[in-house]
């Protein structure tokens, strides 16, 4: 187990081979972001942009919704129009996102230079240093309401037809009614080939077959009936 | 078993609590006549609005912890409400209706000193806003800065209030402590400085605690030393000293401890404030004065009196007295009121005793009290604080009003006149630090029925009645509750009523219902029902220092009829260690009367041993700093027990400033021995946390079954102990995260392992043979969780017992790490009764939401490549980035704000898990880790099931005549 285990170790160590510093050398770097460098010093930021739902009115959701910047590091508030800026952020690369329990958004990465140029990206977990340049300041569009639910499974007559095990019962059925009508069961090559083909059908012979068990089982007598196909659902029920 | 349909989910997640916490800031939105906000800001860096009629939130807006998010003060005017954050840092105007910003300005740094709205001819235009060393006047509109000046010798001169009369111009108040009071005028429009006095004061030493700003424009102050006001028209030309008064000549009597405090009020920013004024000459004593003409009058004494406040309404204002409440002036009120609803609240104060406090209303131009303007209350009065005191016209021209109260136990009540709750808000629930599930008890008859296998036999004929009795009783409420449900159902759903008290506090059928027992940060303990939400009851305990750490055990369930349960809190003291029972009922929250043990030394661990006294109450330890134990209960059947098992009990002790970790074991006089000690060098490293296994974990799955169908099993140590320490070393190359696998009793160390360039937050999980922990990666900048699996391999070494005295072979550790596309608040497992379900995580996002994330995501087993025995084992193809979808979220979008822990506990059924998140609001709900395998589903298909079986039964009759036919055919053949 310890080789799988390293192998995996080494796999993350390519993800993240290059790394993105703080400060990145892009001569051609976003829109002039002279945005706000804050009166007080040179070192401090702030993070622009604008969530839109469409379709909605802002003032149905900006009261639930809040600019995260890493995850709460730096806090900012909507708009009654849906813009937003974070104030006093220092240079460096975060991930800021709008959250809202109605509407999701797609969060962005923002990068800050010590000399206050800004650019945003999408995020991109594993390769960090990969750069899909998104308009800064940041324009984050809903993709629309959570989906918290999973829709409920109804029953109808097609899914049960169009089910596969049944489709898997039906035409085994279907074979062993019709095929001893095609083929003439009493010649014995045709036999013999037949047995061959059975055998190529159970692929593992060391596998317990479980036909086999539940014949076992049974004929030990009918009392241990009810146990054995608990015990058997149950253990589907686990492997699930 | 239908147990929650749909329906019941909804109203179930409607109902979310959510709180605000301690409340600094209330005030009351005027704008129009209909309105029902109230907005308030608090201690946790919440601004919100309530709704004034029922108490909910409208809306919330939760900022950033720490003093960078704190609230500095809250103004408003119109529908907007103007918010100082952050030390000054921030200037924020909240459009109160929608509850979004209108505009949002960075201040210059400077430590903030106090803010006002300034008029210029009955409009409100600018708020001025003043720092340690500037002033800036912004227009309300936007936002936008209309100047800013340094203030003029702000080295030496304390500037600490600045003031508006209406009429345009600024006034800037600093003070020399011990030496003179600055003034600088400033022009509105350029911010130029008009006139700059100083003004001798040598007995002053702060304006903010000591001075107020009275009628148009004269600054009063207070001189504890000889016992005077001071008056100063700040526009006067020539006057350059202060006008003294004496207090004795407005014949007031002054107490040597003179602490005089000056409450003052101006209705309307763009107007001077009002002449009149408190002064509070003791704990319990104000006067309300009045200055004219440089002459100051007293209107009215309040001996005794808690606390004032003045009020505004349109044109009126009046003061607002809190007094004590006493006998003969209640019965003087009655009296004068013969109408019943007095009558009754006047029975409740009686009952109360002293707790008893009356608000009235005073006209404050005259001091006379209004009538009908009495609210009588009983609260705490040292506790109470009305925040916010609101008043109306009423039709008739009449004053009425409205009061918010705080107490010291942090409950927000609204009360309306006449002396009605209008309602109340437990705030003290925003803080809550751990909690424990307690199973609620049996109804009286299943309590009867196990009241009977409790006691001793006692003949066989009392046997057989006894018996007989207690079947007819259960026939009896089978009957009723049968009849109860065909009642109900006639019934339309809503109407069916599910109201929670003591009486219909029962368990229920899966144990799917508990009472969660909560201790939160201000020492006040709550036993909330988990179905409902109900505060069933709620304790406060006094004298609790504000960094205490709290620790909360059941010593004994309610399965031991019929002995009451018990709960036991340890509260300890961070600074001194010092440690205190308190021992209580958690379904009834009263106090237990039982003997607690003495704590004179600090306690540094407490351990709950499975050692049952003979009255079935769990045996608690406490070890104090000098490795004495000290058991509670300690009587004679326990230290005997103890006596006998002492050898076996270790326990373990963390001292993360040494970073030295040791275990010890008990001698049978109580005293300890130390067996190990494992030192992690404090210079590299220091301890994050040590977690053990729950007490509570049942494992009933020994291995997992691989593909080729051997057993893999798994390494489940009890007594196994993960550490995780962080580097000192806070440099992003040089930065990483170890966790170490301790064997809890010999000090072994199973495994170890270190995660670089990795820092905090670091958080984990460690049940059954795994441990999960998440950290963050300084070089990729993400949260990745990595997790730990200990096995045994192909056979065990002792299948029946477990011993960690006897392990000749180490465990094959497994280990696999993932990205996690989101910080994370807080991490628990899933917990289930017997530990067949598979489990989950659940992880706190800062976003509020729940994931409950399988664990089957989290399995180092998971292959780069899916091959046909990892397709058998069901494990998935291993990908670097975890799902986070949001049909995980167990909280939909009741989202827990700052989640600060999640709580798990089994339920009756094996399927389902109790979850409660806890931080600023409370969520509890049920998760289903590998779906409801034991529960038939709601909508589960009776009539398919039943027509399939009818079918087949007709089917089979059929075919069998068919064939008995076609034999009988046969036979004649």
């Amino acid at each position: 187990m310890q080789p799988l285990s390293r192998a995996v170790e080494v796999f993350l160590l390519l993800q993240s081979l290059s790394v993105v510093s703080c400060t990145f050398s892009d001569p051609d770097s976003g829109p002039s972001a002279g945005a706000g460098a804050g009166p007080a010093g040179g070192d401090r930021f702030k993070i622009e942009g604008r969530a839109i739902v469409s379709g909605v009115k802002s003032q149905e959701w900006v009261s639930s919704a809040r600019v995260l910047v890493e995850g709460g590091e730096y806090v900012g508030f909507l708009r009654t129009d849906g813009s937003f800026a974070v104030h006093d952020v220092p240079s460096g690369s975060y991930v800021v996102e709008v959250i809202s329990p109605s509407y999701r958004f797609e969060p962005a990465r923002v990068d800050i230079t010590s000399k206050g140029k800004m650019r945003a990206r999408l995020v991109n977990y594993i390769k960090t240093s990969e750069v899909l340049r998104q308009p800064y300041p940041l324009q984050l569009r809903s993709s629309g309401p959570h989906t918290y639910f999973m829709k409920r499974e109804t029953w109808g007559w097609t899914d049960f037809l169009m089910n596969p095990m049944v489709m898997m019962m039906v035409l085994p059925l279907l074979i062993i009614v019709l095929l001893p009508k095609v083929v003439n069961t009493n010649d014995p090559e045709m036999r013999k080939e037949m047995e061959q083909s059975m055998n190529m059908l159970n692929p593992n012979p060391e596998l317990p077959d479980v036909s086999e068990f539940m014949t076992k089982l049974f004929s030990k007598g009918s009392s241990k009936t009810g146990g054995g196909s608990k015990g058997s659902r149950n253990a589907a029920l686990k492997r699930r | 078993m239908f147990n929650l349909s749909r329906a019941e989910l909804i109203i179930h997640i409607k109902n979310l609590p959510q709180f605000v916490g301690k409340v600094q800031f209330a005030l009351f939105d005027t704008h129009s006549q209909a309105s029902k906000k109230l907005l308030v800001a608090t201690e946790k860096n919440i601004f919100a609005s309530l709704n004034s009629r029922t108490g909910d939130l409208f809306w919330r807006h939760v900022d950033k912890t720490g003093p960078d998010g704190h609230i500095n003060t809250l103004m408003m005017h119109g529908q907007d409400a103007v918010v100082v954050v952050g030390n000054g840092r921030l200037l924020r105007s909240w459009e109160t209706t929608v509850g979004g910003l209108n505009w949002e300005t960075v201040l210059d740094t400077g430590s903030f000193q106090s803010a006002a709205y300034i008029g210029v001819q009955d409009v409100v235009r600018y708020v001025a806003v003043l720092k340690k060393s500037a002033i800036s006047l912004h227009y309300l509109s936007s936002g936008h800065q209309k100047w800013v000046e340094n203030l003029p010798e702000s080295d030496t001169v304390q500037y600490q209030t600045v003031y508006s009369g209406g009429n345009g111009q600024v006034f800037v108040l600093g003070v020399v402590p011990n030496s003179h009071i600055v003034i600088v005028e400033y022009n509105i429009e350029d911010g130029e400085i008009m006139k700059q006095k100083s003004v001798a004061a040598p007995w002053l030493s702060s304006l903010q605690s000591s001075c107020v700003m009275v009628g148009s424009g004269v600054l009063l102050c207070a001189d504890p030393t000889t016992k005077s006001l001071y008056t100063f028209p700040l526009q006067s030309a020539d006057q350059t000293t202060m006008t003294p008064i004496l207090l004795e000549s407005l014949g007031v009597e002054v107490a040597a401890g003179f602490q005089p405090v000056l409450i003052s009020t101006q209705p309307h920013p763009a107007r001077p404030p009002l002449s009149e004024f408190f002064l509070q000459l003791g704990p319990d004593y104000h006067i309300l004065l009045q200055l004219k003409d440089g002459l100051v009058s007293t209107l009215r004494d309040f001996n005794p009196s808690y606390l004032v406040a003045f009020a505004t309404t349109g044109e009126k204002t009046v003061a607002a007295v809190m007094s004590p409440k006493n006998e003969t002036v209640s019965i003087l009120f009655i009296l004068s009121n013969s109408d019943p609803f007095h009558l009754h609240t006047y029975s409740v104060i009686r009952a109360n005793g002293s707790n008893a406090s009356v608000i009235n209303l005073y006209s404050a131009d005259t001091g006379r009290r209004l009538l009908d303007t009495t609210i009588i209350y009983s609260m705490d009065p040292n506790g109470g604080k009305p925040l916010y005191i609101h008043t109306f016209l009423k039709k008739d021209d009449s004053v009425g009003y409205r009061v918010l109260v705080q107490t010291e136990d942090l409950v927000l009540t609204f009360l309306q006149q006449p002396g009605m709750v209008v309602w109340s808000r437990e705030e003290a629930l925003a803080d809550v630090v751990t909690m424990e599930m307690v199973d609620l008890p049996l109804t009286g008859t299943q309590a009867e029925l196990e009241g009977e296998f409790g006691k001793k036999a006692d003949g066989l004929l009392p046997m057989v009645l006894k018996r007989l009795s207690s079947q007819f009783i259960l026939l009896q409420a089978w009957m009723s509750h049968l009849w109860k449900l065909f009642y109900d159902a006639r019934k339309p759903r809503s109407h069916v009523k599910n109201e929670v008290t003591f009486e219909t506090l029962s368990r229920d059928e899966f144990n799917l219902q508990k009472m969660m027992v909560m201790v939160t940060a201000s020492g006040k303990l709550f036993g909330i029902d988990s179905k409902s939400g109900t505060v069933l009851w709620k304790q406060y305990l006094e004298n609790i220092q504000p960094n205490s750490v709290f620790k909360l055990m059941v010593q004994r369930t309610t399965a031991h009829f019929p002995h009451p349960p018990q709960c036991t809190l340890l509260v300890k003291d961070k600074d001194t260690g010092l440690g205190s029972l308190y021992v209580f009922n958690p379904i009834f929250g009263k106090k237990s009367h039982i003997s607690v043990p003495a704590l004179p030394r600090p306690i540094l661990q407490s351990l709950l041993l499975p050692l049952m006294d003979q009255d079935y109450s769990k045996v608690l330890l406490l070890i104090d700093d000098q490795y004495k134990v000290t058991a509670f209960p300690s009587t004679k059947n326990v230290l005997q027990q103890l006596q006998e098992m002492a050898s076996s009990i270790f326990f373990y002790l963390v001292d993360s400033s040494q970073g030295r970790l040791s275990g010890f074991r008990l001698r049978k006089d109580l005293s300890t021995e130390l067996i190990w000690e494992v030192v992690i060098p404090t210079e590299v490293q220091k301890i994050v946390g040590v977690k053990g296994k729950r007490a509570n974990e049942h494992v009933h799955s020994q291995g997992r079954v691989m593909g080729d169908r051997s057993v893999l099993y798994k390494y489940l140590n009890p007594n196994l102990l993960a550490v995780v320490t962080e580097s000192t070393d806070s440099h992003q190359e040089r930065s990483f995260v170890g966790i170490f696998l301790i064997d809890g009793v010999t000090g072994r160390i199973v495994h170890e392992a270190v995660q670089r360039k990795a820092r905090r937050p670091v958080h984990f999980v460690h049940s059954e043979n795994w441990v999960v922990y998440v950290y963050w990666n300084t070089k990729s900048r993400r949260n990745e969780f990595s997790v730990l699996e200990l096995f045994e391999g192909m056979e065990l070494y002792n299948s029946t017992v477990f011993s960690s005295l006897d392990r000749p072979r180490p465990p094959q550790v497994l280990q696999q790490s993932y990205i996690f596309p989101s910080p994370i608040s807080t991490l628990e497992a899933t917990l289930t009764e017997k530990g067949i379900t598979s489990r989950h995580l659940l992880v706190g996002l800062p976003s509020g939401a729940i994931v409950s994330l399988p664990k089957m995501f989290l399995d180092p087993r998971r292959p780069e490549v899916a091959s046909d025995q990892s397709r058998e084992e069901n494990l998935i193809p291993y990908s670097p980035e975890m799902p986070i979808r949001t049909e995980w979220f167990i909280n939909y979008n009741q989202t827990v704000s700052r989640v600060r822990g999640i709580y798990t506990a089994p339920s009756g059924l094996e399927s389902t898990c109790l979850v409660v998140a806890y931080g600023l609001d409370i969520y509890q709900t049920r998760v289903y880790p590998s779906k409801q395998f034991d529960v038939l589903k709601d909508d589960y298909d009776y009539v398919l099931i039943s027509s399939v079986l009818l079918g087949l039964f007709f089917a089979t009759m059929i075919s069998k005549r068919l064939a008995e036919v076609k034999l009988l055919n046969r036979a004649w053949r």
